[in-house]
């Protein structure tokens, strides 16, 4: 099987001047290494501040790795080709309030995504946004809506119609599901595997919430201070954590669920 | 629009959009409305008092000033002088001040905050100081009284829209359209301007106010019309001679201006409050 | 007597051209020493009913109430002063949000200091009572678990980690030595360790202290670790109400078990990548209120009768609202054995 994803040794380093007077302050991300395949999603979890957003940033070229490969399909991602790297992997972040712009329509969104990255023509371009919308369960007349007409959850479909419009290969989501409530991320949960099921997608998204990364991902991985702690297939993780973190974070996830069936 | 319908609600926001509208009419059609040239001489009726006084007369509806020439055509071309040139030096104002200010939030450096900071703190001194600086400079004239509030008005909007250019630069849809593709030409027309139409509305509205006052008073110094071109300031100081025996020579140019004023500002306020509103209703 | 007792509290807001009934005929109770969830989403009120008991709702906002007492004593009839007096010394809110409650000028020695009310200090002279205010500032830094209390007295809010801001918070919030603590999801966006910390805390204030807590959050996870009752809140309407144990064995709402159905650890044989069980549509904003049960036009059960707003019945206290409940309450024996 050819993997539709692989990092190989990313390092990135983050520099921030706090003052003239204190040192540059230096926080390493990687190296990184993991491959995905089509259809595969991987979970990426850790505490606060352990680099997971950089890392999601760097696979998707909004910031620039000091060292390493990105390779897509076979290919390297240069940052240079900016078109085919934009066309294959997109992201999503965490809030979708501040992903959409308030002072523009659905319509106008998802159209400049095609327009700056398709040859459509403007008639090709409304039914393939007409077909994406309805794809994520919004309906056609969204075209015209402002951001502050639409929920959250609403928010968040658009924010994944944009990513899915030009049909890529993987998408990144920081945080997805962490400002919705629950039966809102239950009904985008069954979307996105949906979705996954219907393109082949590989989905790569960072997550604290354990229950819901051990129910949709087939990898993942988990993160701290930059470095990857420990990494492989999700079940095996989550039955025999092999890192000092990684039990201590798979415990206090458990120890909640167990006292819920405590009282079966 | 929704932001109509929510300015309508406003009874005070409409009556100043009326007499607004009222201006720029008069600002146009000022030549067609006005009854007399206002420099014509009449040496048979000087002084004469508006028309509801006791020996005015209806021919001179407003009266005649000391030269006899008629005050309601001269109050028609002085509003034309001071609200038309107003709106036009507060259009090229905004245009060169958001130019300016795109380019400053869209570009970080040295060069562009060392600009930044002195521009702002020629907004520390008052627009009418920076232009009587200008005048003296220049020359009087109307001409030159409007490129010297060009200039003072220009900090304003720059200012503001360089921190609102700033702020949107940094967020995280702007991110989106970069990765898109989209170059910054281009995120500045489709994502950026559109949110600055209400910072741009009411930052147009306050530069109007300040416009007019600055305009009439440079008009009143003597600093900006001259004759034969009639403006309000101008034709307030003109006025001031006399102001015992013919007060309504005084009274009515100033009485303008401060309608102006007026409805510029309760327009203003309206449109902020139907911006506001908007979002909830 | 319970602590807190709030019954058929209806709050009309103001939407410019009418009023809407953002919370209909809520009701909750909380005993001495006991540990109740309000459980709800965006729009379910729950912020609102918490503003309420506080009263931090604007005067032009209609309250009306069958009851809202605490202690024994009326909140809606009493003065500001004695509300004031209450909510200083007997309850304790800690919000949502750790950074953004505390003042990002002033250390948090400074903070905790000054909020130790005058009636605990005993020591005469002014410098004696300053050593008494940073003594009984050191003893609750401790009792929240911050060990390191030197290190952390001496930064500024923004320079703390976000757990210890939020163990900040709750000593904050356990100066005046109050009855009962109310904790507006505190646990948001914290990953789990933090979060089992938190939990952890309060479940052990709650047991040495008798703390009563009213736990404001959508987590179900974090509650069925620590709640002994719950009450369930759908679009300002109470649905459910009753002890954790029966609500999470047996719910009787749609509503409740859809939001079981959302955490997929509480599935046992859940096929890993499939479906989730979850309601069709979306919560109904305060403009398009449905009428009856509001959760009417989502529920897969909804017949004709449910645009009748449906009574609460109460069976062993174990209280619902539904029409049409999913299992019908018939066992006494089964209930009665808990």
């Amino acid at each position: 099987m050819n993997p539709v994803l692989e990092v190989k040794d990313l390092v990135y380093t983050h520099r921030v001047k706090r003052s003239i007077f204190k040192p540059i302050d230096e926080f390493i991300l990687g190296p990184i290494d993991f491959v995905l395949n089509a259809g595969e999603t991987l979970a990426i979890t850790g505490h606060n501040g352990s680099g997971k957003t950089l890392l999601a940033k760097s696979l998707v070229g909004a910031i620039t790795p000091q060292q390493g490969n990105i390779l897509l399909e076979g290919k390297e991602a240069e940052q240079s080709d900016k078109k085919t790297r934009n066309h294959d992997i997109r992201l999503i972040l965490q809030h979708s309030k501040y992903s959409l712009n308030p002072a523009v329509t659905v319509g106008a969104i998802l159209n400049q995504t095609l327009l700056l990255n398709t040859e459509l023509n403007e008639q090709d371009r409304r039914t393939k946004i007409a077909q994406t919308l309805v794809k994520v369960g919004l309906l056609r007349e969204h075209y015209y809506f402002y951001r502050h007409m639409l929920s959250d959850g609403q928010q968040q479909r658009v924010s994944l119609a944009r990513a899915m419009i030009l049909d890529p290969k993987v998408i990144v989501a920081d945080e997805p599901f962490a400002a919705l409530d629950p039966s809102v991320r239950s009904q985008t949960v069954n979307l996105i595997l949906d979705i996954q099921q219907e393109l082949g997608m590989a989905f790569v998204f960072i997550s604290q919430n354990l229950g819901i990364v051990r129910h949709i991902s087939d990898k993942v991985m988990i993160m701290d201070k930059g470095k990857v702690i420990e990494a492989g297939a999700t079940q095996d993780v989550f039955k025999e954590p092999q890192h000092e973190l990684t039990k201590k974070l798979i415990d206090s996830h458990f120890s909640l669920v167990d006292k819920h069936f405590e009282q079966f | 629009m929704h932001i109509w319908l929510e300015f309508k609600r406003s009874h005070f926001a409409l009556i100043g959009f009326a007499i607004l509208l009222l201006f720029c009419a008069i600002a146009i059609l000022a030549p067609l409305l006005s009854p007399y040239d206002p420099n014509v001489q009449n040496t048979n009726a000087i002084l004469l008092p508006p028309a509801w006084e006791g020996n005015g007369s209806i021919s001179h509806i407003f009266g005649t000033d000391s030269l006899g020439r008629d005050v309601f055509s001269r109050t028609l071309y002085g509003s034309r002088a001071t609200f038309g040139s107003s709106v036009f030096l507060v259009i090229i104002a905004l245009t060169i001040g958001v130019a300016l200010g795109t380019l400053a939030g869209m570009n970080k450096g040295i060069k562009s905050s060392v600009l930044n900071h002195l521009l702002d703190s020629l907004m520390a001194v008052p627009t009418l100081l920076i232009a009587i600086i200008i005048v003296a400079i220049l020359g009087t004239g109307l001409w030159n009284s409007m490129w010297a509030i060009v200039l003072a008005l220009i900090p304003q909007f720059v200012h503001q829209t360089r921190t609102f250019v700033r702020e949107e630069m940094k967020k995280d849809y702007i991110l989106l359209d970069k990765l898109d593709g989209a170059s910054s030409p281009r995120i500045f027309w489709a994502s950026i301007l559109p949110g600055m139409f209400e910072l741009l509305a009411v930052q147009s509205t306050l530069a109007l106010s300040v416009a007019i006052i600055d305009i009439s008073a440079l008009g009143f110094l003597n600093l900006g019309a001259q004759s034969p071109v009639v403006e309000l300031g101008a034709s307030l100081s003109l006025s001031l001679e006399v102001a015992y025996s013919a007060p309504w020579l005084v009274a009515l140019p100033g009485f303008c201006i401060f309608l102006m004023v007026l409805s510029i500002n309760v327009v203003g306020e309206g449109l902020r409050t139907a911006l506001r509103n908007r979002l909830i209703h | 007597m319970p602590l807190l007792e709030v019954r058929n509290l209806t709050v009309e807001i103001d939407m410019g051209s009418e009023f809407v009934k953002a919370l209909d005929k809520v009701s909750l109770t909380v005993e001495t020493g006991e540990i109740r969830a309000l459980v709800g989403e965006s729009g379910s009120g729950k912020s609102l009913i918490v503003r309420a008991i506080i009263g931090a709702v604007p005067d032009h906002w209609i309250i009306t109430a069958d009851r809202l007492t605490w202690k024994g004593q009326n909140l809606l009839t009493m003065t500001n002063e004695q509300r004031r007096v209450i909510m200083r010394r007997e309850i304790a809110v800690v919000f949502q949000d750790p950074t953004s409650s505390l003042d990002p000028s002033a250390t948090l020695r400074a903070q905790l200091e000054e909020s130790i009310p005058e009636e605990f200090l005993d020591k005469g002279m002014f410098w004696q009572r300053n050593q008494q205010r940073r003594e009984i500032a050191i003893g609750l830094m401790h009792k929240v678990g911050i060990k390191n209390h030197e290190a952390c007295m001496q930064r500024y809010p923004h320079e703390i980690a976000a757990d210890i801001a939020q163990k900040f918070m709750i000593a904050m919030a356990l100066v005046s030595e109050p009855e009962l603590l109310i904790a507006d999801d505190p646990t948001r966006s914290m990953e789990s360790t933090t979060k089992n910390q938190i939990l952890r805390l309060l479940t052990g204030l709650n047991e040495t202290k008798k703390l009563a807590i009213l736990f404001v959050s959508h987590d179900l996870l974090a509650i069925s670790g620590m709640a002994h009752s719950m009450t369930v809140l759908y679009c300002g309407q109470t649905v459910e109400s009753g002890k954790v144990k029966h609500l999470h064995r047996r719910p009787l709402h749609p509503y409740t078990k859809a939001l079981l159905d959302s955490a997929p650890s509480f599935q046992i044989n859940l096929p890993p990548k499939s479906h989730l069980v979850a309601l069709e549509g979306t919560i109904p904003t305060l403009k398009h209120l449905p009428i009856g049960c509001r959760l009417g036009p989502r529920c897969p059960n909804a017949r004709r009768e449910c645009v009748k707003v449906p009574e609460q019945r109460v069976v062993h206290n174990h209280s619902y609202s539904c029409h049409f409940p999913l299992h019908l309450p018939i066992d006494d024996q089964a209930e009665n054995n808990e």
